[in-house]
Parts: C-alpha cells; sequence; structure tokens
C-alpha cells in the first residue's frame, strides 16, 4: 500500500478507523460514536515535512470520493462541507504559546476559518526544516445538516526556515480568502521577518495589554505599522472595552446630558497595579490609554500636550516629611487635549488592586456649560458596568449594564468573524499614538 | 433595518474643529454659499444642526432607542407570549432597549400585575430564544411589565389606560413615547385604533414623544376590507406612524437577500429577463393547521401566505435597485413590481392558479388526518391548504419571464427558497456527454438550511467529455455560527427606531390584495373544487406540476 493511503474499516468504540499502512503520515480519522451538534470531532491527522508534502495532505484529505463513517454496520454521515471564509494564521514564536493558541481556536468550535496555520520555530541553528501537522477537525451544526470541516496546520520551521515564515506561510494560504494573523505575545514590529508577514495580512489580532512594560512603545510602532502597511488591526485591548464604550456611549442618550458631549473637560482613567510606586513604565497602560484615545477620537479633540508622567508624587499629609515609610503612590500621566477653545485635561492614574494589572477600574468624565457641570462615572465588575451622572452634584442618573466581562474566545470568534477595517478603532489606535509620542 | 442617524434634538453649538482632528459628526455646516462666505469672513455662525452622540458610532447601535412605553394588546394571547415578548426580554436581556422603558399588556382575563408576570415567566422559560432564562435580566424585565385588564371595546378601559401611561412616564420616565402593538384578532383592529385616537394617544406632541402602532397580519381579507382597515387606521394614525409587520421580512435571509443583489456586483447584470428563463419560490410547511382550524378556514393559503409572505418574496426579487436604503424608498420599488402584475382573469385563475387541499398521509414519519378532519374544520370545507401560481411581471426588466409560487400545508417537508433558474446554454458544445447538464441555478433557501447555492456544469473526470451539474454551496451555519436574531427582536428594534424599511406600506398591501383578491373572487365563481386534491406528504396537487409542466419546466426538488 502507497504510503498515506486511507484504509477504512468500521471500528467500534470510537477508535481510530483508518491508519497508514506502516508510515506515521497517519489520515482520515471516523469515530463511530455519535457526534452531538456543535461538538467538534478530529476527522484527519497527518504529518508533512515539506510544502509540497503539506499541499498533498490537503489534497489528499479532500479527495476521498466517499468520505462514510460506518456506524452499527450502516454508513452514517459524510462531510460534506469545507468552510471557506478565510485563512487564520497564528505566529507563536514557541511552541508552547502555538499550544496555548490551539486550546483557544478549539473551543471557536463551529467557527473555524477555513485553514489555520499555527506557526512556531524552532532550533535556529543548522540546516532549514519543516515539521508540519496537518489536522481536519469537523463540526455537526446541526442534527440533520452535514458536518463542516476545517483545516489546521501546525507547522514548525527551524534554521534558516525559521527566518523566513513568511515564505512559508504564502504558499500555504487558500487564495482569495482574507488573512487574519493572530501574533500572540510581542509581534517585533520593526524585524523584517515581521514586515514580511504582514505584508500578506488583512487583519492583526493583537494583545496590547499583554505586552511588557507600559505597552507604550510597541502601541507607537502597531500605529505605524498599520499606517504603512494599510493593516487591519484587532486589539483586544480595545476591543474588550466595549462594554465601557456602551456604558460611557448611553449617558449621552439621555437628553439632559446631550448638551455636555461638546463641553468635556476631564477625562480621568484609574487602572489597577501591582506596583507599590505605580511609577510609569511598570504596568501596561494600553488599556487605560484607549480610553482617553476612543473618547479623544471621537470627540474630535486635538492633542495640546501629549501624555507624560505627572511631576510629583503625592506628598504632604500622607507622608511626614521626615519620617520613613513606604514610597507614595505615583500620580500617573497627563495629557492635554482641546475642544474649540477649552482645554480637556487627561489623567491616567495607577491605584494597587487585586485586579489584573493594567486593567481600567474606572471612568470619568466632567463637562462643564454655562455654569453648570456635569459628572459621570463609570466603574466595571466582572458581569456588569455601573453608570452614575450627577448634574451640579445632583444625581441625574444611575444604570448598571449586564456586560460580561468577555474572554479571549469571544475575542478571537469576533476578530475571525468581523467585516472590514473599522474605522472607530482605526482612530482610536491612531490618537492613542499621538498621545504617547515620545 | 439600517440604522439610520434621524436628526433628533439641538444641541449647543459645536467649535471649531481642530486642524487634522476627525470629521465630527453633526459638525455644524453653512448651507449655502452666502453662508458660508459669512462664515468665513467670521460675520454669521454657522447653522446649528442637531447633534448626534458621536460616542455612539461603531458600537452595536448608532441610536438607542428613546425611552418609550410599549403597550401591548393582546397581551395574553398566543403571538405575545410565544414572540412578542420573548423578542422584548431578548433585546432586553442584551441592553438594546433604554432603561426608561415600561411593557404594558393589555388585555380582557383577570390577572393583576403579579398574575400576568409569573404567567410570562412560565412562556419565557419555555419559549426564549436562550436558556435558562437569566434572574438578573428577568428581574429588570418584570420589573417593567405590567397588566391593564380591559375590554377593546369599552371606551372606560381606554381612559383609564391613558392614565396609566400617564404613570408609567412620570415613574419610568418614559418621556411620551409610545409603541402600540396590536397583537389581537383582525377584527380588533378597527376598534383599538379608534379608541386609541378617542383618546387621544394617537398625538405626537411636539418635542413631547413619538407614537407609532405595529399591526400584525393579516392586514384586511380582500382588497376591499384592506382599503378600509388602512382607512380606519390613516383617520387615526399618519402612515409614517404605522408599521405593519410581516415576520418573514425580519428573517436574516430575506434581510440578506438585499445585500445578496444589491452588495454584489456580479449578479445585476444576470438578474433580468435576457439570462433568466424562470423564477421559482417555494414556502412549504409540513404542519398542518394544529389548532387553528376555525382560523384557517376563514383565511386558507391564499389569505395566509402568498397575499403576504409569497407576495413580499417575489417584490423583493424581481424589484429595481432602490436609490437609497431609506424605507420609502425600498417601499416605491416593491410597489413597483407588485403593480406590474396584472391582476388574474377568471380566464388567467383557470389556467395560472392551482389550488388544493390535503387528505390524510403520512408527513415525517406520522399518519396525518386529511384537513376535513381537522378539528374546527368544515367535513366539507372548500378552503385552499395548498396554492400554486403563475405570474407574469409585465415590466422591463422581466417581461416573459414566469414567476412561479407555491406554498402550502402537509407538504413533506418545511422549507422555503428561492430559485432562480437561468437560460440553457445557447449552443450545446458537448453533445456527445452523456450527462445532461442542468441550465445554471441559483438558490436561496430561507429556511431551513440558510444559505445559497449555485448549480453549474463540470466535467467529468477522465476520458472524453462528460457533464455533470455540481452545486457550490454556501450554508449560514457553516461560515457564520452567529446566533442570529428572531425576526420580532429585528423589527421591533427596527420599529422603536422609527426605522420602517421592512414593514409593509399601505399601498403595498392593496396592491397584493389587487393580485390575491381577483382569485379569490373567481374561484367563489366557480363549480365547488375536488378536494382533497393532494395527500398529506406530497407535494401538492398533479395540477400544480402541470402548471410547469406545460411550460417544458417543473418545480425543483427540495
Amino acid at each position: 500500500m502507497a504510503k498515506g493511503d486511507v484504509v477504512e474499516q468500521n471500528v467500534q468504540g470510537g477508535a481510530r478507523v483508518s491508519a497508514p499502512s506502516g508510515v506515521d503520515l497517519g489520515g482520515l480519522i471516523l469515530d463511530s460514536a455519535p457526534q452531538k451538534p456543535g461538538e467538534t470531532v478530529l476527522r484527519w491527522s497527518s504529518r508533512a515535512h515539506s510544502i509540497e508534502e503539506i499541499d498533498r495532505e490537503l489534497s489528499r484529505m479532500w479527495a476521498i470520493p466517499k468520505l462514510v463513517a460506518r456506524v452499527d454496520g450502516e454508513e452514517s454521515r459524510h462531510i460534506a462541507a469545507r468552510t471557506s471564509v478565510m485563512n487564520l494564521v497564528v505566529v507563536a514564536r514557541r511552541p508552547e504559546i502555538g499550544e496555548r493558541c490551539s486550546a483557544t481556536i478549539q473551543e471557536l468550535t463551529g467557527r473555524h476559518p477555513s485553514r489555520t496555520l499555527v506557526v512556531s520555530t524552532g532550533d535556529p541553528d543548522g540546516p532549514a526544516w519543516i515539521n508540519a501537522h496537518v489536522q481536519a477537525h469537523c463540526i455537526l451544526p446541526r442534527e440533520d445538516a452535514p458536518e463542516t470541516c476545517a483545516e489546521m496546520i501546525y507547522l514548525t520551521a527551524g534554521g534558516d526556515a525559521g527566518r523566513h515564515l513568511g515564505a512559508i506561510v504564502e504558499p500555504l494560504l487558500i487564495h482569495d480568502l482574507p488573512v487574519t494573523m493572530w501574533w500572540p505575545g510581542e509581534p517585533p514590529f520593526r524585524l523584517p521577518l515581521t514586515a514580511a508577514l504582514l505584508r500578506i495580512t488583512d487583519r492583526l489580532v493583537v494583545d496590547g495589554a499583554s505586552w511588557g512594560g507600559d505597552g507604550l512603545a510597541r502601541l507607537r510602532e502597531m500605529a505605524e505599522a498599520m499606517d504603512r502597511l494599510r493593516l487591519t488591526v484587532f486589539d483586544f485591548a480595545l476591543v474588550r472595552q466595549s462594554r465601557w464604550r456602551e456604558a460611557i456611549a448611553s449617558i449621552f442618550d439621555t437628553p439632559e446630558c446631550v448638551p455636555y458631549i461638546r463641553a468635556v473637560r476631564r477625562i480621568s482613567v484609574t487602572y489597577a497595579t501591582h506596583d507599590p510606586t505605580g511609577a510609569p513604565g511598570s504596568t501596561n497602560v494600553v488599556k487605560p490609554v484607549y480610553h482617553a484615545a476612543w473618547l479623544a477620537s471621537r470627540l474630535g479633540l486635538s492633542i495640546v500636550k501629549p501624555l507624560t508622567p505627572l511631576s510629583t508624587p503625592v506628598s504632604g499629609r500622607h507622608r511626614a516629611s521626615s519620617r520613613p515609610g513606604p514610597e507614595p503612590m505615583h500620580r500617573g500621566l497627563t495629557a492635554t487635549l482641546r475642544e474649540g477653545r477649552s482645554d480637556v485635561a487627561v489623567y491616567i492614574r495607577p491605584v494597587m488592586s487585586g485586579m489584573p494589572a493594567g486593567t481600567t477600574l474606572r471612568v470619568e468624565l466632567l463637562a462643564e456649560r454655562r455654569g453648570s457641570e456635569l459628572r459621570a462615572d463609570v466603574t466595571a465588575e466582572a458581569g456588569t458596568v455601573r453608570v452614575r451622572v450627577w448634574e451640579d452634584g445632583v444625581e441625574l442618573l444611575e444604570r448598571v449594564f449586564r456586560a460580561a466581562r468577555r474572554t479571549d474566545v469571544d475575542l478571537l470568534a469576533e476578530a475571525i468573524e468581523a467585516g472590514g477595517p473599522d474605522p472607530v478603532a482605526i482612530d482610536a489606535i491612531r490618537v492613542a499614538s499621538e498621545l504617547i509620542a515620545s | 433595518m439600517t440604522v439610520t442617524k434621524e436628526p433628533t434634538r439641538k444641541g449647543p453649538p459645536a467649535p471649531e474643529a481642530p486642524v487634522g482632528a476627525p470629521a465630527r459628526p453633526g459638525k455644524e455646516q453653512p448651507r449655502t454659499m452666502r453662508d458660508l462666505r459669512l462664515a468665513h469672513e467670521g460675520k454669521r455662525r454657522a447653522v446649528t444642526r442637531p447633534v448626534e452622540n458621536p460616542l455612539r458610532e461603531g458600537l452595536r447601535l448608532e441610536r438607542m432607542p428613546e425611552p418609550f412605553a410599549f403597550v401591548l394588546f393582546g397581551g395574553t394571547g398566543d403571538l405575545a407570549h410565544r414572540k412578542v415578548i420573548p423578542a422584548l426580554y431578548q433585546l432586553w436581556r442584551t441592553n438594546l432597549l433604554p432603561h426608561e422603558y415600561a411593557l404594558v399588556a393589555v388585555g380582557r382575563r383577570p390577572y393583576t400585575d403579579d398574575t400576568f408576570r409569573s404567567d410570562i415567566r412560565a412562556s419565557l422559560d419555555k419559549y426564549s430564544r436562550t436558556l435558562p432564562v437569566d434572574e438578573e435580566a428577568w428581574a429588570g424585565f418584570a420589573e417593567r411589565l405590567t397588566y391593564h385588564q380591559g375590554d377593546f371595546s369599552d371606551p372606560a378601559s381606554f381612559d383609564r389606560l391613558v392614565q396609566r401611561l400617564q404613570r408609567v412616564e412620570r415613574e419610568q420616565g418614559t418621556r411620551g413615547n409610545a409603541l402600540f402593538y396590536l397583537a389581537t384578532h383582525a377584527t380588533d383592529f378597527p376598534e383599538i385604533i379608534s379608541q386609541l385616537g378617542r383618546v387621544g394617544l394617537d398625538h405626537e406632541v411636539h418635542g413631547g414623544g413619538w407614537r407609532r402602532v405595529i399591526i400584525e397580519k393579516p392586514f384586511g381579507r380582500d382588497l376591499e376590507s384592506a382599503i378600509r382597515l388602512n382607512r380606519e387606521v390613516l383617520k387615526v394614525f399618519r402612515e409614517k406612524q404605522v408599521y405593519r409587520i410581516d415576520h418573514y421580512l425580519g428573517k436574516e435571509t430575506v434581510r440578506n437577500l438585499l445585500v445578496f443583489r444589491f452588495g454584489n456586483g456580479i449578479w445585476e447584470p444576470l438578474w433580468n429577463r435576457r439570462y433568466v428563463d424562470h423564477v421559482q419560490i417555494t414556502v412549504a410547511e409540513s404542519i398542518g393547521v394544529e389548532s387553528r382550524g376555525a382560523f384557517y378556514e376563514e383565511t386558507g393559503a391564499s389569505r395566509d401566505f402568498l397575499q403576504n409572505h409569497l407576495m413580499q418574496l417575489l417584490a423583493l426579487v424581481a424589484m429595481e435597485p432602490p436609490a437609497s436604503f431609506d424605507a420609502d424608498a425600498l417601499r416605491d420599488e416593491k410597489v413597483k413590481v407588485i403593480r406590474a402584475i396584472a391582476p388574474p382573469t377568471r380566464h388567467d385563475v383557470t389556467r395560472d392558479i392551482v389550488r388544493g387541499q390535503y387528505g390524510g398521509g403520512w408527513v415525517e414519519a406520522h399518519e396525518v388526518p386529511g384537513y376535513r378532519e381537522e378539528p374546527e374544520v368544515d367535513p366539507q370545507s372548500e378552503t385552499e391548504t395548498f396554492i400554486a401560481t403563475r405570474f407574469q411581471i409585465d415590466d422591463w426588466r422581466w417581461a416573459g419571464v414566469p414567476f412561479y409560487l407555491r406554498t402550502g400545508k402537509r407538504l413533506p417537508k418545511r422549507a422555503s427558497e428561492i430559485a432562480i433558474q437561468f437560460n440553457e446554454v445557447p449552443h450545446r458544445l458537448f453533445r456527445e456527454a452523456t450527462g445532461d447538464p442542468q441550465p445554471n441555478l441559483l438558490a436561496m433557501r430561507i429556511q431551513p438550511d440558510e444559505g445559497i447555492l449555485l448549480r453549474f456544469g463540470a466535467k467529468v473526470p477522465g476520458l472524453g467529455i462528460d457533464v455533470r451539474s455540481v452545486n457550490m454551496d454556501f450554508t449560514y451555519g457553516s461560515s457564520f455560527s452567529v446566533d442570529s436574531p428572531d425576526a420580532y427582536e429585528t423589527l421591533i428594534l427596527d420599529a422603536l427606531l422609527g426605522d420602517a424599511s421592512l414593514f409593509t406600506r399601505a399601498d403595498e398591501v392593496e396592491e397584493a390584495w389587487g393580485i390575491v383578491t381577483p382569485i379569490i373572487e373567481s374561484w367563489a365563481d366557480m363549480p365547488p373544487p375536488d378536494f382533497p386534491s393532494y395527500e398529506a406528504g406530497s407535494w401538492g396537487p398533479e395540477a400544480a406540476d402541470h402548471l410547469l409542466a406545460r411550460d417544458g419546466r417543473r418545480w425543483r426538488r427540495i
């Protein structure tokens, strides 16, 4: 029997049905256990060591004329549909990141793109090599519907090949379908390797909140790359804030608050830190910066003075001048924006908290108009966002929105399913980058 | 359907935009050249435009519905419990309704607020699209849910309703906005509408809130009654306040039909008599009349499905591209198509319309009784449970292209589909091919397996040339697994936002009746039909097959 041929046989109990003869290439896997709608089943698994072999495996996977499972001696369903929506490329610089991403992708039952490439790099020394694991994951959308399958390719490149991932990924993409690149960790935006990969990408998915330090330098690099390569960026850190944005926007749905929308004078964002000094650079502040940037971009505020550390730490009452004690918490960052002829102050402040570092804890707005002031206070918990608004000290409204914090699975699903560029996100990232300005 | 930005109120004058800042929605703009010049010279302030909420851009809703009271007539009925209230709950649960909202259910039965709430809770536990019911969301929803007992023919109950709504407005801050939903028997519509007018609940006070009314089908039972109903409704409400709901238009795939036609460049050049041989529209149901025998006796397939669902689907398939997605632009085009169908004469009815009634048979592995054996059905009933028609649209685009429509109960399965059958190739190049290549076909499945299929010929691998038809099949399930909203959620939200695109206008209703009424009247003049004429579980009477066979065509096997 030829290398990689598929043998169909009926095995009870969900065991592997097919096996290539004496090779490690694997192949068709049929599960005799009845499949439930919504559950993902591995239908194909084989290995390859070159682009050509991967291509061959992919063709073989779909060329089986009648992919029929036999359950209790009777032919049951066959794999009828391959999704044709998009390519997803996951750049996992280390295999363990790749595994973590795979687990997230596996949870996206039924939302799989047509082809997923999980690319990681191996030992950079020695000759070029590729090791790929080709799989087909299938799902039964409904009891009476045919299975729908998506391809997964786990690919590790070593030696010189690891330095030219663009040349490996490009030939493996399904042509004419959009390419979404999920880059967990820290994408080195200025490296040629990254540029080569981003050039074949339509949408880059990152999580700015996971970047090291304060994350701001990388945010600026990403904004540059976004403009240079006309990339659509989907940053989990920004998208996670949609429940905040809905809550903040709802304030100005209220007729009494509408007149204040063009009169915002102060934006304060408080974030969690684990660093007792709260010194700038110690905690990732991408999320709080995005809050300010989103408000600035939507309200059309111009930047007068970009973010700088507030000059002096809190002193005075809390600290006797000569007595030793813990360092006071740093006051954070400030910037000045402009609305027409009025300045808008921005404060981004750290607070010691048990919440993950960098998490936004509170967004406060102050608006002043014709001698009246409007104060809004927005806070969030795991499943809710609370909005309180006062006009001249009198409570105008208090609302609680039920909106759960979204997981990486939800966010990746949205990234995969989103359509074209999101102008609101593009504006927010651009303004964030201008706010950071070195 | 689309969230249009409707100016709502004036705001403060906006200052000049900073250089390089993104364009500001709702920013003041000079309107005339003189304004522009004077504004440049600093002599005149630019004209103020109403302020939008720029923070809403890019969020799920570009506009949140304004505070409102939802007044549900027929609050204890089946439609309210199965569809309307679950849709409102879903909108509430997903934060798509404002906090200043109240639901006042109106019905004859003696409920208290509490007993009504527990009844609704039981219905949500059964019919909510997402189960289990979210307790916190339910708490907020139930808090805003009240019951108003009253007979629709009793003027005093409407006087009390006014007081109740005033109280709701004070307590819930609904700002005078009210959406009246008529989920009652159609015979109650005129009375309710007239009473609403009598007590002034139709009045839209300047700056004091809007008033809208949603009317469920059937909109009349023939042309005359539809005109009468429209007249009654329009005596009280203006057309812009009236939302005639046909839930079919809120279905995801039906809405996708518009995107498919007008969001893709490749179809429009082919979408005409030059390339299309004929069109088939099927809305098949496997169920019988269930517990609605009495209702169906008076309705039949022509009134229940043909006049509304089928005619709407036909209009969406055949209409010209509207200039905008504005509600009236869209509905103008739909009306034009329906007007282009000549009302059938008696001769046309005999030749181009087939009616049928099911007898006993087997459907989905169950033995089912014939229509005449159903509860509340006359054993000599002449009501049609199946109708197939051949319509001709007399316009430039479709002249000579027949549109075959069919709908029926107790057909082999529940399936709705629009199929565009393209012409055969003009010259058979592969005559020696053993297979018989079928002409290209584009099928849009509405339910149950929402998707789009394109059939084309392909060479069978091997020596020689053998051509076989293959399908390129797009299914929603395999490309998008996002949970689609129920049609009622879509439509209620649209009505709250003042978007009438997916609702039927008075003239549309009347034009559709203008086609269906002559059919019904011709049948009334004919001898009694030979019913039952098809076995339950079959695709209708043989005459329906002959309707197409006569033209050298056949119904698509669905």
